[in-house]
């Protein structure tokens, strides 16, 4: 049994460190580190950076542009991002898109589609959720109706993570209505959010922030080139898609920030004269988290070296994805907690780019009620902690 | 980066099993904890027998030179098995002492450890001290080239088996004296504890010992203890997994068979999700046994500490959710003697408790 990282794995952590010192905008860090809202330009000038160095899509298979990193070394690259304040891309067309054209997808749409998912220069979202189809995904309603060379579509898509900036949207869309499962007519499709018909509506979050949207289609005509794989196979591929997340899911080097961060704040805030991080009932809480997040660790550790030797991590990963929202939704409670009254000013874009209001409290503080609010979202997303506990029970109980 | 065990790692873990699957099942343990005995010399023969005594003890006294992950995997097979043999407060705490403090009469008595045949306690913690290990109530005052020993002892595990306790006393600091069970002045009131292991409450009324008691240095154990508290910690740990172990296998098992209103229990989301968490918990527990068995040996203190704490602060929050949930699970037949779960349950709550408890190691870990 040994612990540490490996000579080639802390070499590794090395060029890593080096690479994101040097390549890493001030202004990019500045904003991810104080825990503002990244605008549409950084998320898109950082990605760029990435994809010239060959970095943007480690996962990939090498002749597909992926880095060959094995899955430890990506969870080292994935904490040091977090940890020298680099964003990391958006999964929706890196982690989720990508793996699905790659494997599923023809020559002519990879040839078409991978080289601006790279590069970062197409922003694709998600269109997966909607009104009625949350947890219950396959019960979706959007349809897509075949017309010669093209196909019809027409619904709501909800939830759609910054589809505000979107070029592309991939959807699971309805193309058999009389299939005997709801599983089985349902097709992959990518649709030019710049056709007409399309119509993308903000969704204000409790937090004040616009990060989600819900997307309308109303006789979006598609070419029927833009189907990915077969017709009415898609609810496979979106299963192929919602595995492929398994690497980063414990949030472990988000985690390990925040709780940086959090006593940071803690030994600035004082009680009773003394930092906050000195007494004793704050100071409990705080170690109880962080206890469990140096376990969640080991335990993502575990899984990973089970991985690179090419065992199914089975039910670990849905473990990893219920404790780790759970660790990192705490922090961000403890942050708010840690504000004392100034978390209460209601400031949500206080610190973004053009925001020139006078600040109530400190930055840290003034987010640290949002960040509460908006984090929420992690225990419902990428399959809600029930559903991933009924995944887990199924795999180990039979029921 | 690997958490593997070696191949005689495995190999050792397979022997222990197979003893004591030939020699120790529920009914053993009952039928022991019936006569008010936490001690079968029988079973303690054919353990020494398995080299598991002498695994961590350095080669001078006779044994393997094992490290901590071997302690580890041992304790666990012993929770498994609810075996309430001495073996944490002889193999662990003892003979890291004894070797620590180094001397011809230490290194006999390691090696009298390592085949069997001596027995010791450690007695660190005092009654009104909760669980500080440095309580020093307890004194040693010079007299002639000997010394004279007063106070009381709480607790202490292993000791109504041991023909001699390690003392810790303030003799101008921490110090240890190695006192024989039978000396005169020396009360040992002997209990079983909760789960059936043994213990004792030790009184020492002004007790004459000899220059030769001394273990070391006067005034100068603050670290050897804190470090064979902490060794003890991470056996227990492991000891607890074992047992929780058996706690999921018998939950599972309850809550697929059990049927109530026409259907296996575990069916109910309720129970199901419970059991998740459960699962769960125990992952993250597993992890910092793990962890915990490669730090004890750490000759950086603060590192080993807070690893540690870390462990018997989380181990011991899992247990105890365990304990709760799996007999809450169980429903009825959880609450009787005769069904396993129960002695499972109080092993972890004696595990969570001894050498540092919950609150103990989170306030440690927070302040260091």
């Amino acid at each position: 049994m040994e612990l540490s990282l490996t000579e080639a794995q802390a070499s590794f952590r090395d060029d890593v460190v080096t690479f994101l010192s040097e390549s890493l905008p001030e202004d990019i860090k500045e904003t991810q580190k104080s825990g503002g809202h990244l605008t549409k330009d950084q998320h898109q000038r950082w990605h760029k950076i990435l994809g010239d160095k060959g970095w943007s899509t480690p996962l990939w298979p090498k002749e597909h542009g992926g880095t060959g990193w094995s899955p430890v070394e990506y969870a080292i690259w994935d904490e040091e991002c977090y940890r020298m304040g680099a964003p990391r891309v958006l999964p929706f067309s890196v982690s989720m898109l990508g793996p699905v054209l790659i494997n599923f997808g023809n020559d002519e749409q990879r040839e078409r589609f991978l080289p601006g998912i790279r590069s970062g220069e197409d922003w694709w979202a998600q269109g997966f959720s909607e009104p009625g189809a949350g947890s219950d995904l396959a019960s979706l309603k959007t349809m897509a109706v075949r017309d010669g060379d093209h196909y019809i579509v027409n619904g709501q898509k909800t939830w759609t993570t910054l589809g505000q900036h979107g070029d592309w949207i991939f959807c699971l869309v309805r193309t058999d209505a009389s299939a005997a499962k709801p599983q089985t007519g349902i097709s992959f499709i990518l649709i030019d959010m710049r056709s007409p018909g399309v119509e993308v509506r903000p969704i204000i979050t409790l937090d004040g922030s616009h990060e989600v949207n819900e997307v309308w289609f109303t006789d979006v005509k598609v070419p029927a080139e833009n189907l990915v794989g077969q017709e009415n196979m898609g609810w496979t591929y979106a299963k192929f898609l919602l595995q492929n997340e398994r690497i980063g899911i414990a949030g472990i080097g988000q985690s390990k920030e925040q709780l940086v961060s959090l006593k940071r704040l803690a030994a600035a805030e004082k009680k009773n004269g003394k930092p906050l991080v000195e007494d004793g009932s704050f100071r409990s809480k705080l170690s109880e988290v962080e206890i469990e997040l140096r376990a969640l660790d080991l335990t993502n550790k575990r899984m990973l070296v089970e991985t690179e030797r090419g065992m199914d991590p089975g039910p670990v990963s849905s473990m990893l994805k219920i404790r780790g929202s759970e660790v990192a939704q705490r922090l961000y409670e403890l942050k708010m907690e840690a504000s004392g009254l100034y978390a209460l000013p209601f400031q949500p874009e206080a610190g973004d780019p053009g925001w020139n209001d006078e600040l109530a409290g400190t930055l840290a503080q003034a987010r640290s009620a949002p960040h509460y609010l908006n984090t929420r979202k992690i225990s419902i997303f990428g399959g809600s902690n029930e559903i991933q506990r009924g995944i887990i029970s199924k795999m180990m109980l039979g029921f | 980066m690997n958490f593997d065990y070696s191949e005689e790692q495995k190999m050792l873990v397979q022997s222990l099993e197979r003893t004591l699957a030939k020699s120790y099942d529920f009914e053993t343990y009952r039928g022991q904890l019936a006569e008010k005995a936490s001690h079968d010399p029988a079973l303690w023969a054919s353990l020494a027998e398995l080299g598991i005594m002498a695994m961590p003890l350095p080669e001078a006294a006779g044994g393997f030179d094992g490290d901590h992950t071997d302690i580890a995997l041992i304790s666990t097979e012993l929770g498994r098995r609810l075996v309430p043999e001495p073996y944490v407060s002889n193999v662990v705490v003892a003979a890291y002492i004894l070797n620590a403090v180094g001397g011809d009469s230490a290194a006999d008595d390691l090696a009298a450890i390592g085949v069997g045949e001596k027995r010791f306690a450690a007695a660190f913690y005092e009654p009104g001290e909760r669980h500080n290990p440095l309580a020093m109530n307890t004194k040693a005052e010079k007299s002639g080239d000997g010394w004279t020993l007063n106070g009381h002892k709480a607790v202490v595990l292993g000791a109504d088996t041991a023909g001699a306790f390690i003392v810790s006393a303030d003799a101008g600091g921490a110090t240890l004296f190695l006192v024989p069970a039978d000396a005169d002045g020396v009360t040992v009131r002997t209990y079983q504890l909760l789960d059936g292991r043994g213990a004792a409450d030790i009184i020492f009324d002004n007790v004459t010992l000899d220059a030769s008691a001394l273990l070391g240095e006067a005034g100068s154990a603050e670290d050897i203890i804190l470090a064979a508290v902490d060794r003890g910690a991470a056996a227990l740990v492991a000891d607890s997994l074992g047992a929780i172990e058996e706690v999921i296998e018998m939950t599972k098992d309850y809550l697929r068979t059990r049927t109530q209103f026409g259907r296996p229990i575990g069916s109910f989301q309720v129970l199901a999700h419970r059991m998740v968490d459960l699962l769960i918990d125990y992952e993250q527990a597993k992890s910092m046994s793990m962890e915990a068995s490669v730090e004890a040996t750490n000759d950086d203190s603060a590192a080993r500490k807070k690893a540690i704490s870390a462990a018997k602060a989380k181990v011991g929050a899992v247990s105890r959710k365990f304990g709760k949930d799996s007999i809450q699970m169980h429903g009825g037949i959880g609450m009787t003697d005769e069904y396993a779960l129960g002695a499972y349950v109080k092993r972890l709550l004696v595990n969570e408790t001894l050498f540092g408890d919950t609150d103990y190691h989170l306030e440690r870990f927070g302040a260091l």
